[in-house]
């Protein structure tokens, strides 16, 4: 990162970079491509998905430089943009008749685990953290999203709310349906590896 | 045992999580004290996380590198109108672009003139007349009959042609992947004719240079190369000929996108070329 920003805040980088500084908009990026690449991951599961979304996410900021609102958290505006790039991602790579994360989704993705192996073949072969990353993966894509971004990010549930644009009721029952699904991967994990885990 | 009030809520886990006022959580903290399941299922989000936590965290791409992340991030916001600024990264680059398209276009034009010279000599000399003199065509095999230019020297040059072919076209497959790229990742429900006008504009400007690469493609028998171009050249067209305000029109160019494999196509044809 460009020395002469480290002490610069974020909501004036942005003005920066939205007036054509390019060094201000890369400091932006450094400063926070850690994080998104952090969600990404945990959204995606591998490193390739992972780079291209945040390449989108870094991309839709730069586009939306001069509509960021000064008086707004600006990782709660890049929150929201990390999960659109990633619904974005999912919606292009899945078939047709994937649900959007909407509320009138919610039951259905809900009920719509992504594919992969099982927690019990997983059980057999690893520890139980990777047990856990797995079923995560498997989650469905609003589960995982809220799950990360409270569980791995350390957010409120109010202010995933506020970066979803979500009712925070919605956010409480995808968290609670996705510790659900953990959990009983968890007790299956238990079972199949004799308690070891 | 029996279902405990608490079964079907998620007071538990915004117990762990300290989401709860003081009121609620002083209720749920006395319902743990006598119910085994739900202190279980508050073990388990300990356990939980204590096994995440031994999970390697995924912050940056492999071994730590984000210089690749960073130029190709370059690469993809220099062709984004900027907000504001009076002379824009993307008018550099264009710039750029158009002093190595004349470079490159003037190679291929130089090439191609030289195949045909070179076809028109075969048709009336021996074999062995045909010499490289530099980036030469293989000639089409109907213009020499019989008797083809197999030499080593012809072989070279015809080798040597393709290859420059293939690396010139690779570079404006890499130009137009962000285009298509731009095409292919937007919503077409959240997009208004203002938001793709731009790449609808850039469409336009690729398209000549599709077409010209499409027909020394074909012209050369590089057949992929000619493949991708004409896939390409249909969605440039399709971009921009549309006038972008139907939210149907943007669809279209996806379908055309997804149907043809475009982006993949482009890969491949980008990486054949050591790009």
């Amino acid at each position: 990162m460009d020395v002469g920003y480290r002490a610069t805040v974020d909501s004036d980088l942005i003005a920066r970079a939205a007036a054509g500084d390019g060094p201000a908009f890369h400091a932006l990026v450094e400063r926070h491509r850690a994080m998104v690449y952090r969600l990404a991951f945990q959204f995606a599961g591998n490193h390739h998905d992972a780079e291209d979304i945040a390449q989108d996410v870094f991309i839709k900021v730069y586009r939306s430089l001069d509509r960021f609102r000064h008086d707004a958290q600006v990782t709660s505006w890049l929150y929201r943009i990390v999960m659109n790039a990633c619904i974005d991602h999912r919606r292009r790579s899945a078939p047709a008749g994937w649900a959007p994360f909407t509320e009138d989704a919610e039951l259905r993705m809900a009920n719509t685990p992504e594919d992969g192996p099982g927690p019990e073949e997983q059980a057999y072969g690893g520890q139980l953290g990777e047990v856990l990353t797995s079923e995560i993966a498997r989650l469905p894509p609003g589960q995982r999203l809220v799950f990360t971004m409270r569980h791995h990010e350390g957010l409120k549930l109010s202010e995933i709310a506020g970066a979803l644009g979500l009712a925070e009721g919605t956010v409480k029952r995808q968290l609670h349906a996705a510790v659900h699904r953990l959990r009983a991967a968890l007790t299956s994990a238990r079972v199949t590896t004799g308690g070891r885990a | 045992m029996n279902a405990c009030e608490l079964l079907d809520t998620p007071d538990v886990e915004l117990y762990y999580y300290d989401e709860l006022d003081p009121e609620d959580g002083a209720r749920v903290a006395a319902h743990l004290r006598h119910c085994a399941a739900c202190r279980q299922r508050l073990d388990d989000l300990h356990a939980i996380r204590r096994a995440l936590a031994s999970a390697p965290a995924a912050e940056a791409p492999p071994a730590d590198d984000w210089s690749g992340f960073m130029r190709r991030l370059d690469e993809a916001v220099g062709l984004e109108r900027p907000p504001s600024g009076v002379r824009t990264i993307l008018e550099r680059h264009a710039g750029q672009w158009r002093a190595r398209h004349l470079v490159a276009l003037a190679a291929l034009f130089a090439i191609v003139v030289t195949g045909v010279i070179m076809a028109a000599r075969v048709r009336s000399h021996r074999p062995a007349d045909v010499v490289a003199g530099g980036a030469v065509t293989t000639p089409p095999a109907s213009a020499h009959g019989d008797s083809s230019p197999d030499g080593p020297d012809a072989k070279s040059a015809g080798a040597k042609g393709e290859r420059a072919l293939r690396e010139v076209s690779a570079e404006h497959l890499e130009r137009s992947k962000l285009v298509v790229l731009g095409l292919a990742g937007r919503d077409p429900h959240e997009t208004h004719a203002a938001d793709w006008q731009f790449e609808r504009q850039l469409a336009g400007t690729l398209l000549p240079e599709t077409r010209l690469y499409r027909l020394t493609a074909q012209e050369r028998g590089v057949n992929d190369v000619a493949r991708v171009m004409r896939d390409l050249e249909t969605v440039l067209i399709e971009a921009s000929m549309s006038d972008g305000r139907d939210q149907a029109s943007l669809e279209r160019v996806q379908r055309l996108i997804a149907r043809r494999g475009l982006v993949s196509k482009m890969q491949i044809v980008a990486s054949s070329a050591g790009l």
